[in-house]
């Protein structure tokens, strides 16, 4: 989906866990997320607390998203 | 450690007013073995039903295959902190009833449970249709949590088949095997000097969320890798407890049984130099990812391996730790061979695995999880076919209206084993 997005000329951040597969996959701008079962959230955390990190989680994947990238890159948040 | 197991063939099952072997036939007397499953306040109902090779039976959905066993002398019973006290197995002596399995079944727990098939192509695809089977079929009560659920019934399980497994404890087995694994030292002796030193890598799936395996009752997700013996592999200190998709869950009768272990002790001492066995896991966060596969390579790295066999459960985002652990071996020079099944489209055309690498350069693989079987209608269900169009590998229209069905080869039991259980193969 990321690729077939990206081949359109809509550029595309892949946020996800398992970050290995999105390289293996050909992703361009790569955002790592939190765990499988909950990519974007954290159950465990107070309210509060997660919403923060689903914010930054987000703030960061725009960044992504504005940045120009030359090769496959990882944007650690 | 050295056990001696004693496998004693079991030729057939029948119903009984008592519970015993004799020449071979296992008599179910279900009242007394059901008592302490219907102690359980999760499970409503609970019933036996036996199932032949050969006779036009489907059972599903499938939750796990046991195997029963006894532990007859040396320290510890069969699954070690699940039903037995935590005490160290694999040593002394064990009777097997071989030939039998224990089959949980009823309504479905997860969404990945499965088919077993005794007779037509399904019996082909699972190794479990060759056995002869006492089907323990549970209904839960109503407003259920899945995972008690889950829980219940794989305790259910594990407890029937320690009962049967004692109706075998004074037998005399039709044959008995030595399994003996070495220290560390030993492996170092003189005459083994030329031998290959080779180690076995063993994920097991830990993904959360009725995806677990439990070794000597811990949760497999909770553990760093580590070290484990063969021999206590086959006393049942690794248990099932998860829902994966049939046709790559490893059952607990896979566990007791796994034939990577067997092999390999097998040629042990003459064609390659069986080190040891590592068991790892398959989390859901990326760091347990890296930081399991990390261990697993320090491990074989302490045992100055030369080569390593690894063996996967599931697929998907496992792929990317069976990815992890090939290259961190092949890095350091231990050569891999992985093992582990297709997820390659139903035409066999996408990519196998999630994850991939150039240095998993030698692959086993237990086929194509995606290709179309079509089953036959047969006589008899045990359990339902309520969910046979909704669990992985069904879909919508897969119970057909003539009672064949029409799916991928997931839902079958055991259908694509990442230990490479199975024996059919293709050119």
């Amino acid at each position: 989906m990321v690729k077939e997005i990206e081949r359109t000329g809509i550029p595309v951040v892949h946020m996800c866990t398992v970050t290995p597969i999105s390289m293996t996959v050909g992703a361009n701008r790569i955002v790592p997320t939190i765990a499988i079962p909950h990519p974007l959230g954290n159950p465990e955390l107070p309210l509060d607390e997660e919403y923060a990190l689903r914010r930054k989680l987000v703030d960061k994947a725009l960044e992504a998203l504005s940045t120009e990238v030359d090769d496959q890159t990882i944007f650690e948040v | 450690m050295k056990l001696e197991v004693g496998y004693i063939d079991i030729k057939g099952i029948r119903f009984g007013d008592y519970n015993a072997v004799e020449d071979g036939i296992l008599i179910v007397n279900p009242e007394p073995l059901l008592e302490p499953v219907l102690e359980d306040p999760l499970i409503k109902s609970a019933h036996f039903e036996i199932a032949t090779p050969g006779e036009s039976i489907r059972i599903t959905p499938v939750k796990d295959v046991i195997e029963p066993r006894v532990k007859v002398e040396g320290s510890g019973g069969v699954f070690p902190g699940m039903i037995s006290k935590v005490n160290t197995v694999g040593s002394g002596k064990t009777h097997v009833l071989r030939g039998m399995a224990v089959v949980t079944a009823g309504p479905i727990v997860g969404f990945q449970e499965g088919i077993i098939d005794m007779t037509g192509v399904g019996a082909d695809y699972t190794p479990f249709s060759k056995l002869h089977n006492l089907v323990l079929v549970m209904e839960p009560v109503d407003n259920f949590k899945q995972h008690e659920y889950e829980a219940a019934a794989r305790l259910a399980g594990l407890r029937t088949a320690v009962a049967i497994g004692e109706l075998a404890r004074d037998l005399v087995p039709d044959e008995t095997v030595i399994y003996e694994t070495p220290t560390v030292a030993e492996t170092f002796k003189e005459e083994w000097k030329h031998l290959p030193r080779v180690g076995y890598v063993m994920m097991l799936q830990s993904q959360g969320l009725l995806h677990d395996t439990y070794v000597y009752g811990v949760d497999a997700k909770r553990t760093l890798s580590t070290m484990i013996s063969a021999t206590e592999v086959m006393d049942g200190a690794i248990v099932s407890g998860n829902c994966v998709s049939a046709c790559d869950k490893n059952t607990t009768y896979h566990h007791q049984n796994n034939p990577v272990i067997h092999d390999l002790l097998a040629v042990h001492g003459k064609k390659i130099n069986f080190v040891g066995t590592i068991i790892t896991n398959e989390n859901v966060y990326l760091d347990d990812k890296i930081r399991s596969s990390d261990w697993t390579s320090k491990m074989a790295s302490y045992l100055s391996l030369d080569a390593a066999i690894i063996s996967q459960e599931g697929f998907g985002n496992p792929d990317t730790d069976l990815i992890m652990n090939c290259t961190k071996l092949e890095k350091q020079g231990i050569k891999t061979v992985i093992i582990t099944d297709e997820y390659a489209g139903q035409d066999g055309k996408s990519q196998s695995l999630a994850d991939a690498d150039e240095l998993a350069n030698a692959v086993v693989t237990g086929g194509n999880a995606n290709e179309v079987v079509i089953l036959p209608p047969l006589d008899r269900v045990i359990g339902t076919l309520d969910y046979v169009d909704t669990v992985a590998g069904g879909h919508a229209g897969s119970l057909r209206p003539d009672g064949s069905i029409e799916a991928e080869l997931q839902i079958i039991t055991g259908a694509t084993n990442e230990m490479g259980f199975n024996r059919m193969s293709a050119r």
